[in-house]
């Protein structure tokens, strides 16, 4: 398994631990919003999100919030690119 | 209760009558107070003074916005006479904060400035980084004037965008989805991570929120001002502003405090049944600083079981 592959493992366990509705879903497709219409995660849930993957990647991530809507694979893009 | 009168009503509720006397006496009552926010930019004091005595007067002949029955079904300790007077002060209340939305409006918050009479001093046992709680009470709309002194960097979070703020205040919107007010809410973060004020409005829910006894009903406390507190690792303590002498005085309660020991999702809640008590405790030993739409919001929810601690709402 790549290193790529564990981070973005590591980010959607992070997505599953904090969204409900992403416990059940074997997979999480990339274009799959974190917010309404998607995971459902609140502002408050989203930004717990991010702390939890700044905390657990050791980047900065809250930066995601502004522009384009957060979406599975933006965030784990976002996070393999910081951790290079 | 008896049928009323006169009608008059503020332009922000007025129901059509067909009555000619009530028709009258509301557009007199309207052209006064337009009269009176022509002259709030100019002599604020004075025309505050003036909407306060139309508000009153107002109130007193359509026993409405609130009626004295209103006013008993959240005070019932107040005689019928206190509860009159309640009833008359909330609309003196309510008029005086229709003229300074409408002057701050026009002229940004100047005219209040001078208004202002809470010193550097009375906020120096604030230290921050804080979050300061306001509930719609008193002269809400005043507090951007108040929180201008308090000692350090300011960030309000607010629906809209009232005025233009002055530096050290900073006004950031919570309009918007809910990526938009994550990430208001990730900036309030950081500014008390930089040692600032973050002032936010507790009974202004947008997103997730508690509902907590006040008042024997119930109210709905937004989620994000207990969960920036908790995130933050920063007291919270209420702020409210109240009419006083013809100024605005302000009033820092104490720190809301609760059990350490509980998980982080039942200390939101805690925080917020705190804060819910604070305002309960506000409103008994003040009660004339009930806004109208307060009151209409509590009238309107359930009575509150003795048992209710909280619940959230998602």
């Amino acid at each position: 398994m790549s290193a790529d592959t564990t981070i973005e493992e590591a980010v959607r366990d992070l997505l599953r631990s904090r969204a409900p509705l992403a416990q059940g879903l074997s997979d999480l497709p990339g274009d799959l919003r974190v917010g309404a219409g998607g995971l459902g995660l609140d502002s408050i849930a989203m930004v717990e999100l991010l702390l939890d993957c700044e905390q657990r990647f050791g980047i900065k991530a809250t930066e995601l919030l502004e522009g384009a809507p957060l979406t599975v694979g933006r965030l784990a893009a976002h996070v393999r690119e910081a951790v290079r | 209760m008896p049928p009323s009168r006169w009608a008059a009503s503020p332009p922000t509720c007025a129901k059509p009558s067909g009555d000619r006397r009530v028709i009258g006496a509301r557009k007199t009552f309207d052209a006064l107070e337009r009269g009176l926010a022509l002259l709030a930019t100019r002599r604020p004091g004075l025309a505050l003074s003036g909407a306060d005595a139309l508000g009153r007067l107002r109130n007193r002949l359509s026993r409405r916005w609130p009626s004295p029955e209103q006013v008993h079904l959240l005070f019932p300790h107040l005689d019928r006479r206190a509860t009159a007077r309640v009833a008359w002060s909330l609309g003196a209340l309510e008029a005086r904060n229709r003229l300074l939305i409408s002057c701050i409006g026009r002229a940004g918050l100047d005219p209040v400035r001078p208004l202002v009479r809470t010193s550097q001093d009375a906020f120096a046992a604030l230290r921050p980084p804080l979050v300061l709680g306001t509930f719609h009470v008193g002269a809400v709309q005043a507090l951007g004037a108040v929180v201008e002194r308090l000692p350090g960097p300011v960030l309000i979070l607010r629906q809209g965008l009232l005025h233009t703020p002055r530096p050290p205040v900073e006004i950031v919107s919570t309009d918007g989805d809910d990526q938009s007010r994550a990430a208001s809410f990730q900036r309030a973060l950081a500014h008390l991570a930089g040692g600032g004020f973050v002032v936010l409005a507790l009974d202004v829910v947008q997103g997730a929120g508690f509902q907590v006894p006040c008042l024997g009903r119930t109210l709905a406390l937004a989620r994000g001002p207990f969960a920036l507190a908790r995130l933050a690792g920063t007291p919270l303590v209420p702020l409210v502003a109240r009419w006083r002498r013809g100024g605005v005085e302000a009033e820092a309660g104490e720190e809301l405090a609760v059990d350490p020991t509980l998980d982080p999702a039942d200390r939101e809640a805690a925080l917020a049944v705190s804060a819910g008590r604070w305002l309960e405790r506000y409103l008994l030993d003040s009660p004339s600083e009930l806004s109208l739409g307060l009151l209409r919001i509590l009238l309107a929810n359930a009575s509150a079981p003795p048992s209710i601690s909280s619940r959230r709402n998602s």
